[in-house]
């Protein structure tokens, strides 16, 4: 798994435990002997609390975003460096070169002859690390600094006919 | 600010004389909505059958206890998507939400429109199930465009014009739903007390709740469930019409083979449905909660103006957030779909409005009241939970920054399989237990095998999700027939959750068994002991 599968994993982890304190809690509460009879002052304050409740949801979702559209796959930068490449077509990739150098950008051009695919890239660990659209007619671009040497795997991303899970590409080369 | 509903206009009354004049009385109205509900849920159970042991098969087949080579799984795959999405879950909720509008004095004003949008359904899916496992259409239940177009020998062009026409009725059916739903708020169960068009349309919308002095109704407060249902249905009825437009656009190149679409443009035709859809269920599943939750909990739901905005929100975003599903489809020089992406990642975050102020809303519903608890308000409950642990999912999909690691994986599956089946599915589970003693008049439901169902479809359930969210952050990929071998181990171990969620749903049938043919009937008025109020 990479880092960033780990840290998507965990956060989402907090958030759930959160969640199911606040729900047992809420439960708990309509046990006999801590129930209010009737309609309560809580129900007042909760639909005081409402707007506030919706003002933080926003808050928190302003602070995710704030953080992380920048760092969507369009904003990423495609700087001059080693050019690969990439045509995906029924069933099978063409990758030309097939090897590049670590430690120096990569810039990927990937495409389609027919029809929708997606760039799946493992690296020598199995662990996913980037993932690009292969759309017909369109070029797309993206760039990946390698810092392992090694055997790295393409897989099918985009489902693309009864074949597609046969649709790997197991020998793009990294070298030191 | 709460207010307790006031009843739904009794049984034979005429709330407003010059709408009702040619309709027959309510009681008339209330005993065919009965039955046209008691059919649509016995349709949609049906479906579930077929499309549970669909994915079952394919499960199998990933763990290699079978063979499904070739085509046949991926045939499978897209009826199993269809049939469990759309023929279950969302034709079931379609379904109910008549019930729960008649439940809340919102009598169905004409039958026609709900009866085209059943027999359209169930016309529709009949195509699919035939096209997918006997024509061989393998596209998925996304069909990306041009894929329908490139079978590599596995079905014709001509299976493609009938599975795209199957699918297109089964689109007029939503677009039936949308215009019957619509037609039955906007009607006399509002009560305006100024009744013209405008303050009907501004009370179906929540501005009663927001502007009391400007739009009034002899209710005192318009009930919440009506909000959702009436969001849905102007923003299905928009999001399916590009959709129908693409599903044309196949149609004519199955027979004229010269004709063809930009591939990104149908991309966004498709998509722009594609994610409102999943708002055809939760949002007719918020009005079912809203409307069970406060029954058992004994008191109305605590809510306040925050969730009539919301819900405007979410009828305006709704509608433009369909692009990031296509977040890794940004091809140099087109900078439209970029800022497309960019837009509607904070319009997609917006739409947890909605469900953050809801969930808050039936969970102050809940605190400290006399609750109910039976299988009806379990499985409402867990419903509800799990509303908040696949929402969760749901804001982490919705960022782009995300997609190298969980685009086009497992983790993708497991989130929809949470929020379709473990929330809505568990909503229409509830909802059976909660309603269908009022609509069968037998409401003997054994409640300790209402519990086993109940624990067997959350161990199993959550186990097979959480199987398939795990291996999505390993980078398994979705719609693999065979998966790498990394992931065989956890395909195994799903399948035994698996076989603990379909003896759960033997249980259920069993349960719904004994209730419908055993016990005796019950005085129609009398719901779970509770005399209905």
């Amino acid at each position: 798994m990479t880092s960033l599968g780990k840290g998507i994993g965990i956060g989402y982890l907090i958030f759930v435990a959160l969640g199911l304190i606040i729900a047992v809690a809420v439960l708990y509460s309509t046990k006999a002997g801590r129930r209010n009879k009737g309609v309560s002052d809580h129900v007042e304050k909760a639909e005081r609390a409402e707007p506030w409740w919706g003002l933080f949801v926003v808050v928190l979702l302003g602070v995710l975003l704030g953080l992380t559209i920048w760092r969507a796959p369009w904003f990423q930068d495609s700087g001059p460096g080693q050019t690969v490449k990439v045509t995906g077509m029924q069933f099978g990739w063409l990758v030309q070169p097939a090897q590049v150098k670590a430690n120096q950008p990569v810039q990927f051009n990937v495409s389609s002859k027919d029809v929708n695919h997606a760039m799946g890239l493992f690296d020598p660990e199995g662990r996913l690390i980037m993932n690009v659209q292969a759309v017909p007619n369109y070029t797309t671009t993206r760039t990946q600094t390698f810092t392992e040497p090694g055997l790295y795997t393409i897989r099918c991303f985009e489902f693309c006919g009864y074949q597609h899970a046969k649709m790997i590409y197991p020998g793009f080369k990294v070298t030191a | 600010m709460t207010t307790a509903y006031p009843p739904a206009p009794p049984v034979g009354a005429l709330p407003y004389d010059a709408d009702y004049a040619a309709t027959p009385p309510l009681a008339l109205v209330e005993a065919r909505t009965r039955r046209l509900v008691l059919r649509w849920i016995w349709t949609a159970t049906a479906f579930l059958g077929v499309a549970g042991v669909l994915g079952l098969l394919l499960r199998l087949g990933q763990a290699e206890f079978i063979s499904l080579d070739g085509n046949l799984w991926y045939a499978i795959m897209t009826a199993h998507g269809l049939g469990a999405f759309i023929a279950w879950a969302g034709f079931f909720l379609m379904g109910i939400s008549f019930w729960v509008l008649n439940k809340c004095g919102f009598h169905i004003r004409s039958f026609i429109l709900p009866e085209i949008t059943y027999w359209t359904m169930v016309i529709g899916v009949v195509g699919i199930v035939l096209t997918t496992l006997l024509g061989g259409f393998g596209g998925s239940w996304v069909f990306l465009y041009p894929l329908a177009f490139h079978s590599a020998g596995q079905w014709s062009d001509t299976v493609t014009g009938v599975f795209s026409a199957s699918v297109l009725i089964a689109g007029v059916s939503i677009l039936a739903y949308c215009a019957a739903v619509l037609h039955t708020i906007i009607g006399p169960g509002l009560q305006a007390e100024k009744d013209t068009i405008g303050q009907r349309i501004g009370l179906a919308f929540g501005f009663g709740l927001l502007w009391p002095s400007r739009f009034k109704t002899r209710r005192g407060r318009e009930p919440y469930p009506v909000l959702p249902l009436a969001v849905n249905a102007v923003d299905m009825f928009l999001a399916t019409l590009p959709f129908a437009l693409l599903l044309v656009f196949q149609i004519i190149e199955s027979v004229h083979t010269g004709f063809s679409i930009n591939t990104l443009l149908a991309g966004n035709l498709l998509w722009a449905f594609g994610h409102p859809v999943v708002y055809l269920l939760l949002f007719p599943a918020a009005a079912v909660y809203y409307y069970l939750i406060p029954r058992y909990a004994n008191r109305p739901l605590v809510a306040g103006r925050a969730v009539a905005v919301a819900w405007l929100i979410a009828l305006t975003f709704n509608l433009f957030v369909w692009a990031h599903h296509l977040y890794l489809n940004y091809p140099d020089g087109n900078t439209v779909q970029e800022s497309l992406g960019t837009i509607m990642q904070p319009t997609t975050y917006a739409l947890v409005l909605p469900s953050a102020l809801s969930l808050f809303s039936i969970a102050a519903t809940i605190y400290k009241s006399n609750f109910q608890w039976n299988a009806a308000s379990k499985f409402l409950i867990a419903g509800v939970i799990s509303w908040l642990v696949a929402g969760l999912q749901g804001i982490i999909n919705a960022t782009s920054a995300f997609q190298d690691t969980l685009h086009n994986t497992l983790w993708v599956v497991g989130h929809f399989h949470n929020m379709a089946f473990l929330n809505m599915g568990l909503l229409i589970f509830g909802a059976m237990y909660g309603f269908l003693p009022e609509l069968t008049g037998r409401a003997h439901f054994n409640e300790r095998l209402g519990s086993l169902h109940l624990w067997g479809t959350l161990v199993g359930g959550y186990g097979w999700v959480v199987c398939q969210m795990l291996q999505g952050l390993e980078g398994a990929p979705r719609r693999w027939s065979r998966l790498p071998d990394t992931y065989l181990d956890l395909t195994r171990i799903s399948l035994i959750f698996l076989a603990v969620l379909v003896i759960a749903q033997v249980i259920f049938l069993i349960n719904l068994y004994i209730t419908l043919t055993r016990s005796p009937f019950d005085d129609p008025t009398v719901r779970h002991g509770k005399p209905i109020r």
